[in-house]
Order: structure tokens, then sequence, then C-alpha cells
């Protein structure tokens, strides 16, 4: 190896320790304090390791009523809305794709608006009663089926592949589906690894939705939205009204908001965290695209 | 092959774009219009249909709230009995001696997080690609998407102690002497911005590199092998065909992020800002958040009006940019 | 294609006016019958209302809170005695009023709310049931106020529509043992140190400071430097740092302005941003400033940043309201045991807080604590026009106040969170304060229904305190030696003889604030009220910090005085006229 090579190797290295170091210490930090003890959190002053070991929050945390129906739909919202949108975007990019494909910009265009134009929260809201999602499981699927910014990034990959692939397919009388599913899909693996990691840990994370349209509704609530309650219901106070709200309940919570947060927040990581090794091959090893001599 | 297979498509497209010129059926990717062409897309176009339904049912029709713009609009009186005001929420925005300061920190933080956050990106993308060992490969990319589940008010939490007058980086810097005395980071205007900036840097490269690591992984290594033997070395190899073929998803994605430009701010000011540098951390939403969604001030006209704004702005931009991606043969958005 | 388009956009237009068009029900709902009795007898004997009897209602509080679990033990006791069963949902992640607006649109109205912030929202989108008629039917209810309160909480349309539930001592008892509100807070081992000196002024209070830090300078570790003084100026926080100039002035808490009332026949409205006390004690807080007192940090923390320096033990003093911070730290302070403090906690080497009633000059009388009740006629709990039975939520309102159930809201269950000792006063054992203190037991077995009508003060058994925190004996067993030993000191048993406010009778106009927190930018007092904020905000930070105080303050006049500050006057003025006015006409005479 030439002598730039091996300065360049150890620069490299070294530079991505440090990376990795900085970027660690921020969920180490929150490690830490989640297993602390919530009084003696509230100094601050916890770094790498707890100070004063404690189980608390997590038991805090678990034990909230509704945090185990939650945690069922989100799981099974992520795995239903991910797959189902993955498709429904693929699609979509697979169309806008086709190089000949007639109205390719005007769908383009149609799309993007959407990705910049909102018509806010109440229309959403009053659509999605009249459509009858409200109070639905269903209103967490539906509605984010097409993302433009997924089906743009899917679409760019898309008409990197040959066109030679598709033509060759076509010689042989298959039509444009079977050209989706068999010849183009196999290549997009990254890709599509790629867009379903982003709809998971979307769906994975998402409170607001659920707030918003189940928000009673014990039964399609979500892990997030009842962590959300949970961090509420564990801070001492918020505003001039509630002063005397807390002088009414004696409030001197001997869990604090800080440890419960830290304890929720490393709850909700660590799933994704175990699901991403099965996604990471993608991103990481080489795919050749093989198969086609130009 | 793949690079020369670019440049062959970017000499097909602009014939055609030129001879789009010339004979008006043509559409913008050079195909006919013609009853022959659509036969044989017919499966494309019918899908298409259903697409066009699913938008316009959720995504076209709610924008009908936009009339909330125009109106004073009360839950009570609803969109249909609202009282039609035209202009005089927008009069407001623009005639508030803030809004004019406070469109400049969306867009300037915006900006600068989209330029940084794309160099930043890549960069650690093609940096990490050139890590020989695979499992420290595979470990420093999970490490590193890690901080994106954070949410910001922890992190903030992280930054404004380490900044504080007490806090570890005035400690260092007066260590070192580079500092005499402590100096409030947090209570100074021109810092507050890179501080915004390489918070989300922090935050957010390890994720945002995603895309890119995986747009790498589709390179044909033939062409690395080919570069090998021209005599190219690793820098070489960076420029003349990592980065080309990352072109495409690199221009896409600022296409898109260039339209987000004025969406780029409210959690991370709302919580880093305060009273001594209010002048540039205050965002377009946090300015809604203060006129139009406070319990007392409820007006819904008015974030509706601001929002209207953003979008206006937002398209203009996007057409902006494809515009220029057209002119250089870049991929487009539309 | 088109045809389809129009006839989606009609639809969703239909139902957009359609949702707007119903709810038109005045909430004036006459009809009153009467309510189920019970049906059923528990093992006790006593009739207590089956399961099949008990109604479920909601209730939306535009705050934050807690929510409780179903299986909740207490509320299952309280839902057999009254038959209604409450679930309260909270405010999570929006404000009031993007909450009320969304829960509208959605359509999943609760049968009860506390609007908060937005509770003028709701009854101008006619989504309230008066009170009137139900008043007459449950004394209970009626009993809460007196007839001046109660037109307090008229709206424009004459009726009631809502109650707040808090501050309301019964019989007008008051037995406050803390003190909830603002004061100059100091370390009680400050005042020991100083042998417990006489406190009055603002120029005394930093002078103990000084000398105290000055001479021990660190915590006992021997290296944590002290910080003789701090205050917040996050956001909306920032009143301790804005308002003092009130108090010190000798005049109670009306938030916005001060009312002076050297003739009490004619209140005259004047502002507290522009006297002479307020330049005074600016120019003081800058003097401190480049003496290097106060917190090199103070204006750039938030609430989180500030709370934790404050657990610390570092702060020597403060201005704050007790809510904003002393429920924070009384946790850490009294639990934490610390290595570099030698195994003791916070509390124990005389960290804890005591109040001042600081003025500018000596001599003067202060009114920082304010004796007796402070309506705030600005939100309450409330009943909506789409609760199916309003007779049953009124009634349920009124049992809440039942002495029986308002001891199990509470105290809790007799016997498992509270024990009766031979004279009859209540008490509890330490095992009984900490279950009350941690979130899962809470969860399990409080229900406090916290936003629903509620009493402080004396129970109607002549003794025992309405609610634990203000029980004697409770207080006096969470103190810690030295505070206890400062209050002796002083000659003071309570927070609020400490500091030694007038005990005078409030007036009717009393409190302002729950005028100007309702102001928006339909009016032009609220208009300058908002802009006069943002010149706060903007200056007082620079001012306080400056290098050239009198320069900066000018300035800082100059933009203050371009805010229509006049309106602002003149909006206050006329409200404090309208409401001595209403208090006349209910027969009131100063």
């Amino acid at each position: 190896m030439a002598p730039e090579d091996i300065v360049f190797t150890i620069c490299n290295t070294i530079f991505m320790v440090l990376f990795a170091v900085v970027t660690l210490y921020p969920i180490l930090n929150t490690l830490a304090i989640s297993f602390n003890e919530g009084n003696d959190a509230v100094r601050g002053g916890i770094h790498l390791l707890p100070r004063v070991w404690s189980l608390k929050s997590y038991s805090i945390v678990i034990h909230k009523e509704g945090i185990i129906q939650g945690a069922k739909i989100t799981v099974l919202r992520t795995i239903i809305a991910t797959l189902a949108s993955l498709a429904a975007n693929a699609l979509l990019s697979f169309i806008l794709s086709r190089k000949k494909f007639l109205f390719k910009s005007g769908l383009s265009l149609f799309w993007i608006i959407t990705m910049y134009a909102n018509g806010g929260l109440i229309p959403t809201i009053v659509l999605f009663r009249s459509l009858h999602l409200i109070g639905t499981f269903w209103v967490y699927v539906i509605p984010g089926l097409v993302s433009a910014f997924n089906v743009m990034v899917m679409r760019t990959y898309m008409s990197g592949i040959p066109d030679s692939l598709e033509e060759s397919a076509q010689l042989e009388g298959a039509g444009y589906m079977t050209v989706f599913i068999r010849i183009i899909s196999p290549l997009c693996k990254p890709v599509y690894a790629t867009i379903a990691l982003f709809s998971a840990v979307w769906h994975w994370n998402s409170w607001f939705d659920a707030m918003l349209y189940n928000r009673s509704n014990l039964k399609y609530t979500t892990l997030q939205y009842e962590l959300m309650k949970l961090l509420d219901s564990v801070s001492t106070q918020s505003s001039a009204n509630q002063s005397a709200n807390a002088l009414s309940q004696g409030n001197t919570a001997t869990a604090n908001k800080n440890t419960v947060r830290a304890a929720a927040t490393i709850l909700t990581m660590a799933p994704i965290i175990c699901l991403y090794p099965f996604l990471q091959r993608y991103f990481v090893t080489g795919l050749t695209i093989g198969g086609v001599k130009e | 092959m793949v690079a020369t297979f670019f440049k062959g498509e970017w000499l097909s497209m602009s014939l055609s774009s030129a001879s789009s010129r010339r004979t008006k059926k043509r559409r913008s990717n050079g195909v006919e219009f013609t009853a022959k062409e659509v036969k044989r897309q017919w499966v494309l176009i019918v899908i298409s249909v259903f697409y066009v339904i699913y938008g316009l049912i959720f995504n076209y029709v709610p924008l009908a709230g936009w009339i909330m713009a125009f109106q004073n609009y009360k839950l009570k009186t609803g969109i249909f009995h609202s009282k039609f005001v035209g202009l005089d929420k927008f009069k407001f925005l623009f005639t508030s001696s803030d809004f004019i300061g406070v469109v400049r920190n969306t867009f300037c933080m915006g900006a600068l997080n989209l330029i940084f956050s794309t160099i930043t990106a890549i960069g650690f993308a093609i940096l990490l690609n050139e890590i020989k060992n695979l499992w420290g490969k595979k470990i420093i990319q999970t490490v590193s998407y890690l901080p994106h589940f954070l949410s910001w008010i922890v992190v903030c939490g992280i930054v404004s102690d380490a900044l504080s007058t007490t806090g570890i980086i005035n400690e260092l810097l007066i260590k070192f002497h580079i500092l005499d005395d402590t100096f409030l980071f947090l209570g100074s205007k021109p810092w507050f911005w890179p501080i915004v900036t390489l918070s989300h840097l922090w935050k957010e490269t390890g994720w945002n590199a995603i895309i890119y690591l995986a747009a790498i992984t589709s390179i044909d290594p033939a062409l690395y092998e080919s570069a090998s033997i021209d005599g190219a070395g690793r820098f070489q190899k960076m420029w003349y065909v990592t980065l080309p073929s990352l072109r495409p998803t690199i221009m896409i994605l600022l296409l898109m992020n260039i339209g987000n430009v004025l969406n780029a701010g409210f959690e991370i000011q709302y919580i880093l800002g305060n009273d001594v540098v209010r002048s540039v951390s205050r965002t377009i939403d946090i300015y809604v958040l203060q006129w139009a969604m406070d319990g007392t001030n409820l007006d819904f006209s008015l974030g509706t009006a601001a929002g209207v704004f953003k979008t206006l702005v937002s398209i203009v931009l996007i057409v902006a940019g494809n515009t220029i991606a057209k002119k250089t043969g870049d991929e487009r958005l539309f | 294609m088109k045809k389809k388009l129009f006839a989606v956009v009609m639809a969703s237009m239909m139902a957009v006016a359609s949702f707007a068009a119903c709810d038109k029900s005045t909430g004036t709902d006459q009809t009153a019958g009467t309510a189920a009795p019970p049906d059923a007898t528990n093992a006790a004997g006593e009739s207590i209302y089956s399961e099949e009897a008990i109604q479920d209602m909601t209730m939306f509080c535009a705050m934050i809170g807690s929510e409780i679990n179903s299986d909740n033990d207490i509320q299952e006791l309280i839902a057999q005695k009254t038959g209604v069963r409450l679930k309260e949902t909270w405010l999570t992640g929006q404000t009031a009023g993007e909450a009320i607006g969304s829960i509208m649109a959605s359509g999943d109205l609760p049968d009860l709310m506390d609007g908060g912030d937005g509770s003028l929202t709701l009854y101008e989108n006619d989504m309230l049931v008066a009170w009137d008629p139900y008043l007459d039917m449950y004394p209970n209810l009626k009993e809460m106020y007196s007839e001046t309160e109660w037109d307090q909480f008229r709206q424009e349309d004459g009726h009631i529509y809502w109650a707040n539930v808090f501050g309301n001592h019964y019989n007008g008892v008051d037995t406050a043992t803390g003190h909830n509100g603002e004061a100059f807070w100091v370390q009680a081992r400050v005042l020991e140190w100083a042998n417990y000196p006489e406190i009055k002024t603002l120029d005394q209070y930093f002078e103990l400071l000084e000398n105290y830090y000055n001479e021990v300078k660190t915590m006992p570790d021997g290296e944590t430097t002290l910080i003789p003084y701090t205050a917040l100026g996050y956001d909306w926080y920032y009143f301790c740092i804005e308002n003092p100039p009130m108090f010190l002035d000798g005049y109670p808490n009306d938030g916005c302005c001060i009312v002076n009332v050297d003739d009490p026949a004619n209140p005259k409205v004047e502002d507290y941003n522009t006297t002479d006390t307020a330049k005074r004690y600016f120019k003081k807080l800058n003097e401190e400033w480049n003496k290097g007192m106060i917190n090199k940090d103070f204006a750039t923390q938030n609430h989180d940043d500030y709370i934790t320096m404050l657990t610390s033990g570092r702060v020597l003093g403060l201005c704050d309201q007790y809510w904003n911070f002393g429920n924070d730290i009384a946790g850490p302070f009294k639990t934490n045991k610390l290595d570099s403090l030698g195994g003791q906690t916070l509390s124990e080497i005389g960290c804890d807080y005591v109040p001042l009633g600081l003025t500018i000059d000596a001599g003067m009388t202060n009114q920082w604590h304010s004796y007796g009740d402070e309506l705030n006629n600005a939100s309450g709990c409330a009943v909506t026009t789409s609760c199916a039975d309003p007779n049953a939520a009124f009634k349920f309102l009124s049992d809440l106040l039942d002495q029986d159930v308002h001891n199990l809201r509470f105290w809790g269950i007799e016997g498992e969170d509270y024990l009766i000792d031979d004279d009859g006063y209540f008490y509890r054992t330490e095992e009984m304060r900490a279950n009350w203190n941690d979130p899962e037991f809470k969860a399990k077995h409080c229900c406090f229904y916290s936003y629903c009508p509620q009493w402080l003060g004396i129970s109607r058994d002549g003794k025992n305190a309405m609610n634990p925190g203000e029980q004697p004996s409770e207080f006096y067993a969470t103190l810690s030696e030295p505070f206890a030993n400062c209050l002796k000191a002083y000659g003071a048993t309570t927070y609020a003889e400490m500091i030694g406010s007038v005990v005078c009778e409030t007036y009717p106009w009393y409190p302002l604030w729950s005028w100007s927190n309702l102001l928006n930018n339909e009016t032009d007092a609220g208009v300058a009220w908002a802009k006069m904020a943002d010149v706060k905000h903007e200056w007082l930070p620079k001012v306080i910090m400056s290098s050239n105080f009198d320069s900066d303050w000018d300035k800082y006049m100059k933009a203050y005085n371009g805010t229509g500050v006049e309106d602002f006057l003149a909006g206050a003025q006329a409200e404090v006229d309208a409401r001595l006015a209403t208090a006349r006409e209910n027969g009131y005479t100063g």
C-alpha cells in the first residue's frame, strides 16, 4: 500500500472512532440516568455511570396502565403499516421511474406538492372524521400509505437500474407488473430496506396521531403516547394554573421526570436496535447489479 | 460502464428535450402521446389513477382548509360562516415587526442545516465505506444513527449543560488558556446559529448517511476495478466513481430538502432559545405558537396563513431548484 | 374525474359545515330531574350504587396531570358512593388552544372539562352548560362562593359556566402553613450564620448574601463555589424578574399592575414597571451582577437547568414563587444523603429556603402573602353540552364536596392512608407519606379528581384540615431542624408569619392577574400587553447585565413607552372599576 494510503487509513480510523465516541456519549448518558435514582438525578452531574442505582424508573414505566396494550398496537401498526406503505410507495416509484411513462412529470409534480402543502390540523381531523377513521386502528395505516419523499428516493434508485433489463424482459413477453416484481424489486433491496427502516421508525415513535384520533380510547393507544402521558404525570408542575393543583396533590414526586424520560427513551430504542442488524447488511455490504453485459 | 451509461443517458435526454421544442406532441421525456403508447402503458395508467384518487382525498381535499387563512375563523361558525377578511391575516403577518426577522432566522438556520448536513452525511458515508473491517464498519454505523432516537429535549439538555458557564466546554477552554474567563455561549447571538447547526449534525449525521450508504452499495464494483486498472488512487476513486454515482441521490435529496428550509425549526430553537438571543432564535413556528396557538389567542386563521406562506415559499424554491437541475442535466424532481 | 373531485370536495365541505352547525344548544338545560338514588348495600350496610347503576363519565383538563389506573381503589369507592366514575384525560404535547380545537374537530367531546387558558373559547363556542339552575339544587355547590364571587364568574350572557376549584377556604378560614406565592428566599443556614438578623429591605438582603458568600465561599466540600443569587428568566417564568417592584412597594400580587388604594373608594391603577422602585430594584440587580453575585447563566437557563442548579444547594438566595421550585427541590433536598456533606442531606445542613417579605425601604408594610381566598375567574370546572345527563354531572360535583368523599380524595382510606389520634386529629406515618409520594402507588390507589370542586381550610369536623398539606402536624413533621430553628428565632410558626405580611381583606378586584391572563389580540389592552411583554423580555436581561445602567435604562424606557402602555392601563382601570361596581351591587361597602 502506498504511504498516503496508510496515513489515510489511520486518520480515517481515528476519526471514525472519535465520531463513534461522540455519538455514543448521549446514549450512554441516557442509559446511566435511567438507572439512577430520581431525586439524586435532579442534581445533574451524571455522565457514564449511575451514581445511585435504582430500577424504580423502569418499574414506573412498565407498570403504567396501557403500556402493554400500547406496545401491542405499536408493534402491529409498525409491521402492517410499514409493509403496506412500502408496497404502495414502491409501486408508485416503479411507475414514476419508467422513462417512457406518459404522465411522468405531471404525476411527479402532483405528489411533490403534497410534501409541502398541508391543509393544517383542523381540516385533516375533519376529513378523517367524515371518513369515519377516528377511533379506529386504520387511521394509523391508511392516511400515511404514500409518502412523496420515500417515493422520490426510491424512484431515483430505480432510475439507476439499466433499461436493458426491462427491455430484455419485455422482449420475452413480460408485462410491467412482472418486471416490477421479478426484475426491479430484487435489485432494490438496499433502498427497500432503507425506506422500510424509515417507515418503521416513524410508526414506532408516533404518538401525535394516537392523541388526536384515539385520545381516550385505550384499545388503540400506542406505546409512545402512553409514555408521553407518563412523562407528564411525573412532572410536578407546568404553569401558574397548576400551582394550586400541586398544592392539593401534595406533589413531591420521588421519581423524577429526568430518570423516567431516560428509562422511556431506552425502552423505545431497544427494539429498534434489535431489529437493525437484520437490515444493516443491505447498507454495509456490497451488492452487485450483475447480470448484464454492456 | 455504468458511468458511460449515465453519460449516454444524459446525452439522449438533452437531445429529447431539444426535439420536444420542435414537435409539440412529444412529452418532456421524449415520448409521443399516441394511442399506441397509451395502449402499451395501460397498466401503469390505470394504477396511477388509483394513486391520484388517493392523493386527492388525503392530501388535496384538506387544502380546502386554506380558505381559513382568508377568514376570521372561529370554531363556532366553521368554514362556511366565518367572516371573510381577505388578506387581513397576511397583512398582520407581514406588517408585524417581528415577522421579517423570524422568517430570516428560520431561513438561515434551515439553509445552514441543509448545507452542512448534506456535506457531513455524504462525507461520513464515503469515509465509512472506506473502512475495510466489516465488524468495525457495522458497529460504527450502528452507533452513529443512535442519537436520532433521542428526543430534542434530551439532546438540548446535554448541549445546554455542556455550554453553560460551569459546563465542560468552558472548563476545557479555560484549562487550555484559550479563554480567560467563562463565556456565555448560549447568550451570544453570533453563536446561536452555529450551536443549532452543530447540534443537528451531532444528532442526525448518522441517520442522514443511511440513504447514501444504501446508494453506495449499489455501485458496480467493476467500476472501481477499471478505475484501479487506469491507475486511480483512493481519492481519485472517490471523486470520479463514488461521487458521480451518488449524484442523482444527492440532487434529489437536496431538491426535496430545499423545499423544507422554512420548516426547519421549532423544538431545538424553543428549548435552547432564551431572552438574550431571542432576536436570532425565534422561528416562524414559535411565532405562530405565541400569536395564534396560545389558549387565549386561539387564531387558526393566522396559523393557516403562516402555513400557506410557508408552502408558497417552498414551492417557489423547489421549482427554482428543479429548473436549475434541468439545466445542469441532473436528476430532476419533475 | 372532475365530477368525482367535485363530489369529494363538496362532501368534505358538507362535513365541515354540519359539524359547525351542530352543538348549537345554548347550554341552559332547565330540566332538572331527580337523580337516581343508591340501589345496593355494601358489606358495612351502607347504601351504595351497584355496578350497573354507576355512570361512566369523561373529563378533559387542558392542563398537565396524571392518569389513574382503571382499577384504582379509591375511584371505585367514590363511584360506589356517588354513582359516577370519572375518567380524566390531560393535556399532552399541545397547547390548551390546540387541544380544544382538535377535540372539537374530532367530535370526541368529554362530559366535563376544564379548559384552562381556553375556557373563554369554550364559552364562545356554546360548548358549556350553565351552572345557575343547579346551584339552587345543590347547596354544596352554592356554598363554594359568596354571591359577589359567583357574580365574578358570570359571562356576558349573565350565566355562570364554570367554577374555579382552587384556593377556596371553607368558611373563609385560612389555615395555610405554607406560602405558595412569591417571595425573596434565603437559605436557613445563611440566617443562622448571621445570627438571625432583621432582613427587611432589598439592600439588607443583598448585603447578607454578599457577606456570607465572601466569608464562606464554597459548599462544605471545599470546592463547589456558592452562587449568591439567581432568578429564572426563561419564557413565561420571568415574572420573578419583572414583578418584584410591585411587591417591594408593599402591594399585593395583582400580577400586572399596582392598584393604588390611598382612597379605597376610588382605586387607581398604576404601572409598576416605570416606578422609582423599579429603577432602584434593577439598578441593585445590576450592581450585584457587576460584583459577580448573580448566577452567570440566569438569562440563558431553562426551567430544568434552574432546578438542577437549585438542587445542588449552591444557590444562597432567589426570588420566585414557591410552586415553581419548592415542590421540585423538596424531594432531593430531603432524601439525598451526600458524601460531600458527610452523609447528611441538604435539608439537614440548612439549605432549605426561608421566605422573606422585603420592601424597598425600611418601615414599610408588605403584602407578599395574601390571606384569604384568591379568586381566579379565568377558568374552572365546567360541564359540556355533549354530556348526556348534566343533572347527574352536577350531582356528582356536589357529592365530591361531601366530607366523607372529600376525605377519600385527599386523605385516603382511614387505617390505610391515615390514622386518627386520641384527640381526633388525622396524622400519617412515614410509610404512608412515602406511599403518597410514589407515582406507581398513586396511580393504583389515589383519586384526587383534582380539577373538580374541593376545599381548603378546616374541614367540617372543625379540627382537621381539608387537605393534608395544611394539617399542622404534617407540616411540622416534615420541617428540617435548621428551618424550624429559623422560624423559632423569628417568632414565627408558619411560612406566612415569617413573611410578616399585613393581615387584611383582599379587595373585590383582586387578583387582577385573572383578567390579564385572559387578554388576547382582539382588544387594544391585549395588544399593548403583548408588546410590553416583548419589550421586557428583550430589555430586562440587558439592563441587569449592562455595563452602563443609566443609558440602557433610558433606552429600555424609550422602547417601553412605544408599546401603547396607556391602552393597557386604561383597560386595567376599567376592569377594576367594573369589579368594584359588581361588588357594590352585592352589598360591598368600601
